[in-house]
């Protein structure tokens, strides 16, 4: 009977994951293909102007563009089920291939500032929880809400600003020198900079979030309890406390990915730093809607992933919690 | 001391009754932090009075100058005065956090308390478009909206960015409403005829307006960065309209020359008055009174 359940619970999921998908995709679809602007531009370049209507239509015809929304929407999700995805208008490349040049770089930066970000601010809160009310909790919180309210990209222009410009001891711009991209250690000076934003950004909001779960949890009677059975301090807060608020913390750290990923975008575009940022920018911009639609339909899968796995793990916990009720979890963030 | 060393382990210190200490109107708030934003809020919206020079001059002769007397923060790379384009500025980076807030509360009301009154089954459809609505990145979102709405001016921006920054208190205001929906003063209002609206306003509105609060001044702070995150990545207001943001989209050149009031000015300004709103927004969030650790 349980396992009848678990299978339905997870063929539940998988559906819902899938219809949200597929209506993404549609939304994305629409909007990209209904914004007003010349597909063509980005094909063909200046050349589109002095284009004869022949011509035009000619173009039109072979990038498959003449045909009803709907029609070539069907042929899309027709492709796209066979693996294609069509060809960059820009880059006259398939798209796959264009991205694979670039997303390694993105997984790179975004994945290493994920793991910093986990860590740091787990290390953080714990510290901030364990000084509570005194003056390294206070100051570091005060240093917290001063580092939430610096832009990513200012931060990025001062972090140039004192060391690529004036102690030219960093590079500002780029994921690799010249003919260096096998270079593992030039890769990590040119990782430095943007990785240090994108932690700083987000490291105080996590944090803060475990102090306070922490600060709650210490107040609880089973840590009553366990003073007065004469445990240390230290063992009541790592053993007990911390792995009580572990797992609202990762289903937290899961709706986290793609809000990481998302602000990788601002620091590539800063440092120049060639990834997928920069590229779904671009195809939006100069409506290359084949290379647009991949990039909306990865990122957009990852986020509903995260969010489906912090509602799984969040329902483990607790399996009173409605669906409906964990993604209130989610709004934090937003704050 | 003592009373410290002959503490029993485990019982529980009993509360204290303490008087209640007369506070003065103003002690436990934000004043610094209010008084630096009323400050540059006052200073935004008398600019003309502060300006020393005329912010959209371009004095070719003085280009990228660094603070002197003349120029009190220097010039920037087109010799324009950053002293004055920093009020001046601000009034429209202001203006575009105020506006697009006032947009994205009102869409956040509307559809969280729809949803919020709804049958489970729409209720459910609404929270999960929601989520799609959320998972396509907000950059291509907004770049894609000014493709629709033309070149982006002071309005256009504003939409932009309220449309994509509803969904945090629409989920809010969603669950207040479930939570009162079913008391008697709404159904009773129902059985008279009120409309949807009228109930909204008048009776569920002032229930969670005070948990919303806190959201809205963060709405305004997320806003501001928005605003200055697009302007400077050259999707935001062009360069001849100056607002925070605007300003530091020279900044390229001004890296280049290593000229760092360009840089650190118009930042600095942008992010104290970042910080002002987050210390008065957290004031505005419900003070929970904390009983002593158990640790």
């Amino acid at each position: 009977m349980r396992k009848h359940n678990r299978i339905f619970y997870y063929g539940k999921k998988s559906l819902i994951f899938l219809l949200s998908v597929l209506v993404l995709s549609l939304v994305v679809f629409y909007v990209a293909r209904l914004a007003p602007g010349d597909p063509l531009v980005s094909y063909y370049g200046d050349r589109t102007e002095k284009m004869s209507p022949q011509e035009r239509e000619w173009a039109m015809e072979k990038l498959g563009l003449n045909e009803p929304i709907h029609v070539q929407y069907v042929k899309w999700i027709e492709n796209a089920f066979h693996g294609e995805f069509g060809i960059s208008f820009k880059y006259k490349q398939d798209v796959v291939e264009v991205i694979s040049g670039r997303i390694v770089n993105t997984l790179l930066l975004g994945g290493i500032g994920f793991l910093c970000i986990f860590v740091g601010s787990l290390l953080l809160g714990v510290f901030c929880a364990w000084h509570e009310e005194r003056l390294t909790d206070r100051v570091l919180c005060r240093l917290g809400t001063i580092s939430s309210c610096i832009p990513e990209f200012w931060l990025s222009l001062v972090l140039i600003l004192i060391f690529a410009v004036t102690f030219r001891i960093l590079p500002s711009s780029g994921a690799y020198s010249t003919g260096k991209a096998e270079d593992v250690g030039d890769r990590i000076i040119h990782l430095i900079l943007p990785l240090t934003v994108v932690t700083l950004e987000h490291l105080w909001y996590y944090a803060y979030m475990i102090r306070n779960k922490i600060l709650e949890e210490v107040r609880a009677d089973y840590v009553l309890l366990a003073k007065s059975k004469g445990l240390p301090k230290r063992s009541i807060l790592f053993k007990h406390c911390l792995r009580n608020v572990m797992p609202a913390y990762l289903s937290i750290m899961a709706i986290a990915v793609p809000h990481v990923l998302g602000g990788t975008f601002v620091v590539e575009s800063v440092f120049s730093y060639p990834g997928i940022g920069a590229l779904s920018y671009e195809s939006a911009r100069y409506h290359d809607y084949n290379l647009l639609m991949i990039l909306c339909m990865m990122s957009g899968i990852l986020v509903i992933f995260c969010n489906m796995l912090s509602q799984i793990i969040n329902e483990h916990i607790d399996p009173r919690m409605k669906a409906s009720e964990v993604t209130e979890t989610s709004e934090v963030k937003a704050v | 001391m003592t009373e410290h060393a002959f503490k029993i382990v485990g019982a529980r210190p009993t509360e204290e009754k303490r008087m209640p200490v007369k506070r003065k109107w103003y002690q436990g708030k934000p004043m610094i932090s209010l008084g630096i934003l009323a400050v540059i809020i006052l200073g935004c919206l008398f600019a003309e009075v502060l300006m020393t020079k005329d912010p959209m001059y371009m004095d070719l002769m003085n280009y990228n100058k660094a603070p002197d007397g003349e120029f009190l923060f220097g010039t920037d790379t087109m010799g324009r005065d950053i002293f004055s384009m920093i009020w001046y500025g601000g009034r429209i980076s202001l203006m575009i956090g105020v506006l697009s807030t006032v947009i994205s509360t009102l869409i956040a009301v509307v559809i969280g308390a729809f949803s919020g009154v709804a049958p489970q089954w729409l209720d459910n459809l609404i929270m999960r478009f929601t989520e799609i609505f959320l998972s396509i990145p907000a950059l291509l979102l907004v770049v894609l909206l000014q493709a629709i709405l033309g070149k982006a001016n002071i309005l256009s921006l504003s939409v932009v960015i309220g449309i994509t920054s509803w969904t945090s208190i629409a989920k809010v205001v969603r669950t207040e409403v479930r939570q009162i929906r079913n008391g008697e003063y709404v159904i009773a209002s129902r059985c008279m005829g009120g409309k949807f609206f009228h109930i909204l306003w008048n009776h569920l509105a002032p229930n969670f307006i005070s948990s919303i609060m806190f959201m809205v001044i963060m709405n305004v702070r997320s806003a501001i960065i928005s605003e200055s995150t697009l302007s400077f990545m050259g999707i935001g207001l062009p360069i001849e309209v100056i607002s925070w943001g605007s300003m530091l989209s020279l900044s390229e050149k001004a890296l280049m020359t290593g000229s760092w009031w360009i840089i650190l000015i118009p930042g600095t300004f942008l992010i104290v008055t970042l910080l002002c709103l987050t210390n008065v927004g957290n004031d505005l969030r419900k003070n929970v009174n904390r009983k002593e650790s158990n640790l």
